[in-house]
């Protein structure tokens, strides 16, 4: 034999088997594409100029784990599909004299040809998919988009050894399956009386057990970025529930179905039940993976979305006027109150040495300290965040994050400003509001102090309610008769580190007469003069920040993400189609020979049809109803997500939600519609 | 009239772009009566397959015409074909074609569950005819885990359930063991006892030998046949077996 036969062989049985290596091969290479843009973007610097990239990078990197272990699944499945279409053709081969060994080196070549056009054309798809991202986007935010889509060395080494890795395990699959079989049992492969799968009692009930944790764990993290590793256990509990719950379940599905004779023994029931009850198993792992996908989707689609749409809500929200001015310091001290005054003297001159007109403007001071909230007590003893950062795992049981809670102190007459209300108070009574769901009565203890509810008030009134922005711990309203006095009390207590744990806040925040340029102008001369007058005082996180400088930024970012959100929408949409597609077909050819049986007994070309879209209906809602649970259990936690990026706008999270779960499901039926048909040629 | 007529019969298989055609029937000219139980005889290549998927309508005739029971095979329309073939015939092949999808019961279910009868009415017959046929205990296993002859036992129930106006096999005893295959060809012997119509075809002797009627095929036309009258299988055997023989020879009638 000479060198090159069996490459030979391997390239002619490829291509004899056209039909099912071609989807299988425009799988894997989507596969690859995929995991090397969402690598590039999450491990690359790519987008390290992003507002907010921090985020945006976590959740990718996240996803290239779960591209890698989906991935992984989902190649497997296919390659089950296609190595017993060609079982036959290997036990002709053994026949003819080959052993074991030469069948394992053509397997081997398959495996090497198939990989290496999956990869190269994987990284090629993915790097002329990046370049024309990056045009895409430049594009839609403007030239001078600082976003640069490049090829990774890193990203594509990555790529080669996961993939590379995935394909080998794949391989050594194939080689288990053509060894350990029987030569006749190779040729028999295809007519050989498959065992219809028993209904799996145990495993369906380990599907749910996984799933039902994995909502849980999801639905139980309330800070999702201190706790991603948790979240990502939770999403593996998820992805491996779902497909273990959809194979077994499957299956059980189809067995309650018989079991029901005047359903079942129904023409158009009749075939498509008993056919969906013999390959469920494999069925069920096609099911899970578009389930996944189209989770993804709706996830990505609807959160960016969200983002997008309400970017002006945001803005509004994060900069309530034209010029916005903040400053903070540690602990309590009255010279804080005094310098802040001495510069909204120097801003107010600033602004009408460059002639123009402070108006609409407010001001407040607040301090505020976090503790742990129980029993109408704030506990400042201990330390939840740094508990749950150093081991989330083991104090998400002892720690309810709902309890972790940030108390601000108000004076009353910043209160009575703000609201315009006529409050009074005498020492010891309080105002007390609350962002969350907390619960006290007419005693409030923070630390060892003991406040007098006197009333409880409403943080949403007048310009107070811009006091309260980018929440995301719970959150308690103090109003005292004296923030001075108060506040000094609590500069005692001291975190771990010896920092005092009590946060003295300063805003000032105002409206001018200027047009959209000038006010940018202001802003910047406005902000060296305040960091020159603060930053030497000790304050720290000085900001003096213009709407309308922050409006691109803000456009800049929330369109990268919803342009990002598109991006591997498609790709995985693709990869959707293609997945049912690839099931179609592979269902066809194997059901090709038992239709003719059919036939033969009497099933006319009508009842053919019937049967096919009796089983349409009851395989295609199974994915989309799945991916619409996911989607419920992982929404709060994408809320949580939003509001880092100052998006506080549920009503619209679920209207974009509901949106994206609409179109998919349209689409998603369209392409069922048509590849339903690709069978029926098939059958028939 | 006959329940079968067939007249004039002949199907040539066009060879491809242009290639030699095949004239696989003749002239074929015979009819079965009601309640008979005929076997069509020949060599491999005689055209008896070629026959019998004419006669059920599975494949089309190049001339002649087909009658079953009054009707014309080939004025019936495409779209109408197959649930004639379910109304009408009960087919038994070779290699079963049992569905490994369905149990034994559903298998046999699935012409009535075509047709859309309800769930009672099938159980009922089945129950009928299961006993007769000695499947009342497989009925809820699946094809996998029977033996040939259970198998083959099974599709004639499947033939059976629709009661059909006839039966046709293809070699039903072709992929069966010899105990098997007496045990199904005293099956059809009794299941013709009941007045069912049977036209097998058959290259074993011994399958033929049970049949009232033998015709032999050759080169496309019938060119012998036997009737049982009052023999015994046995003397039936050898008449067939000297029938054979002279065909061999190449004799003439």
């Amino acid at each position: 034999m000479k060198i090159g036969f069996y490459p030979k062989m391997a390239v002619s049985g490829m291509r004899k088997n056209g039909r099912l290596y071609l989807p299988y091969i425009v799988a894997c290479i989507l596969m690859v594409a995929v995991f090397y843009i969402m690598h590039l973007l999450g491990f690359s610097k790519m987008l390290e100029n992003f507002q907010g990239s921090g985020t945006a990078r976590e959740m990718l990197k996240l996803g290239t784990y779960i591209m890698a272990i989906f991935g992984t699944l989902f190649l497997f499945y296919t390659q089950s599909t296609l190595i017993k279409g060609r079982l036959k053709e290997f036990g002709l081969y053994n026949v003819l004299g080959m052993n074991r060994r030469n069948l394992g080196k053509i397997i081997f070549f398959e495996s090497l040809i198939s990989g290496f056009i999956s990869l190269a054309g994987g990284l090629l798809i993915g790097i002329g998919l990046s370049k024309l991202a990056e045009l895409g986007f430049r594009k839609m935010v403007g030239l001078d988009s600082s976003y640069k889509f490049v090829i990774s060395g890193e990203s594509v080494l990555c790529t080669v050894i996961v993939y590379g890795l995935i394909f080998f395990l794949i391989f050594l699959n194939a080689v288990r399956q053509v060894r350990f079989a029987r030569t006749i049992n190779l040729i028999n492969s295809d007519k050989a009386g498959e065992k219809p799968p028993k209904a799996n009692w145990f495993v369906g009930i380990l599907g749910l057990l996984l799933l039902g944790s994995g909502y849980v764990l999801a639905l139980k993290i309330k800070q999702p970025l201190s706790a991603l590793a948790v979240f990502f256990a939770a999403v593996i509990l998820v992805i491996i529930g779902t497909y273990l719950v959809l194979i077994a379940g499957s299956v059980l599905l189809c067995r309650i179905l018989q079991k029901n004779k005047s359903y079942y023994y129904k023409t158009n029931h009749f075939v498509s039940v008993s056919s969906m009850a013999y390959r469920m198993k494999r069925n069920g792992a096609g099911l899970a993976s578009i389930c996944i996908l189209l989770t993804m989707i709706l996830v990505m689609i609807s959160s960016t979305s969200a983002l997008y749409v309400n970017r002006e809500e945001t803005l509004n929200n994060q900069y309530p006027r034209h010029i916005n001015l903040s400053a903070g310091n540690e602990g309590y001290s009255d010279s804080y109150g005094e310098t802040t005054g001495k510069v909204m003297n120097g801003i107010n001159k600033e602004v009408e040495d460059y002639g123009a007109k402070v108006t609409n403007s407010f001001s407040y001071i607040t301090c505020s300290i976090t503790g742990y909230f129980e029993d109408g007590k704030l506990r400042l003893d201990l330390d939840p965040i740094k508990m749950l950062d150093d081991d989330p795992l083991k104090n998400m049981a002892s720690i309810d994050y709902d309890k972790v809670t940030q108390v601000f102190f108000f004076d009353v007459d910043d209160y009575n400003r703000l609201t315009g209300n006529n409050e009074s108070l005498s020492s010891g009574e309080i105002l007390a509001g609350v962002v969350g769901k907390l619960q006290f009565g007419n005693e409030l203890t923070i630390g060892d102090e003991t406040f007098k509810v006197a009333k409880k008030i409403d943080h949403r009134q007048g310009n107070f309610k811009h006091t309260m922005k980018n929440l995301v711990l719970s959150t308690l309203i103090v109003v005292v008769d004296d923030l001075g006095e108060v506040a000094t009390r609590y500069n005692r207590y001291v975190e771990g580190s010896g920092e005092k744990m009590l946060e003295w806040e300063w805003y000032y925040a105002f409206d001018t007469d200027l047009d959209d340029d000038k006010q940018v102008i202001l802003c910047s001369q406005l902000k060296e003069y305040v960091r020159d007058e603060l930053y030497q005082q000790q304050f720290h996180a000085v900001r003096c920040e213009s709407r309308v400088g922050e409006r691109q930024d803000f456009v800049e970012t929330f369109g990268g993400l919803f342009f990002l959100g598109i991006l591997l929408s498609v790709i995985f949409l693709v990869s959707c189609v293609l997945i049912i597609y690839y099931k179609q077909i592979s269902e066809g050819f194997e059901d090709q020979s038992r239709f003719g049986i059919m036939q033969k007994v009497g099933m006319t070309r009508e009842n053919i049809k019937k049967s096919i879209n009796s089983q349409m209906l009851t395989v295609f809602l199974i994915p989309i109803i799945f991916a619409c649970m996911h989607l419920a259990a992982v929404l709060p936690i994408i809320h949580k997500l939003l509001q880092l990026f100052g998006h506080n706008n549920m009503p619209l999270l679920l209207i974009c939600a509901g949106i994206c779960v609409a179109v998919c499901g349209i689409f998603y039926a369209v392409i069922y519609k048509l590849t339903s048909n690709a069978y029926y040629r098939i059958v028939s | 009239m006959s329940l079968l007529e067939v007249t004039g019969l002949q199907k040539i298989y066009k060879g491809r772009r242009g290639g030699a055609s095949v004239e696989a029937l003749k002239n074929v000219n015979f009819t079965v009566e009601k309640g008979e139980y005929v076997a069509i005889m020949g060599e491999s290549g005689s055209g008896k397959t070629t026959l019998l998927n004419i006669l059920a309508a599975l494949d089309k005739a190049t001339a002649g015409t087909v009658m079953l029971d009054g009707m014309n095979l080939s004025t019936i329309k495409d779209s109408a074909i197959a649930m004639f073939r379910r109304d009408n015939l009960g087919y038994v092949f070779q290699e079963f074609n049992l569905l490994d999808t369905f149990t034994i019961e559903d298998n046999i279910y699935l012409p009535l569950v075509l047709a859309g009868k309800r769930h009672q009415d099938m159980s009922a017959r089945l129950a009928q005819i299961a006993p007769a046929l000695g499947i009342t205990d497989l009925l809820k296993k699946y094809p996998y885990e029977v033996s040939g002859g259970q198998k083959q036992r099974a599709a004639v129930a499947r033939a059976l359930i629709t009661s059909p106006k006839i039966i046709l096999a293809d070699e039903p005893t072709g992929a069966l063991d010899s105990k098997s295959s007496d045990e199904l060809l005293a099956l059809f012997k009794q299941v013709n006892g009941m007045g069912q119509t049977v036209l097998m075809v058959t290259h074993s002797v011994k399958a033929a030998s049970h049949a009232s009627r033998v015709m032999f095929i050759k080169d496309g036309v019938i060119f012998h046949q036997i009737y049982r009258g009052d023999a015994t299988d046995q003397q039936m055997y050898q008449k067939i077996s000297d029938t054979l023989n002279l065909l061999a020879q190449g004799g003439e009638q």
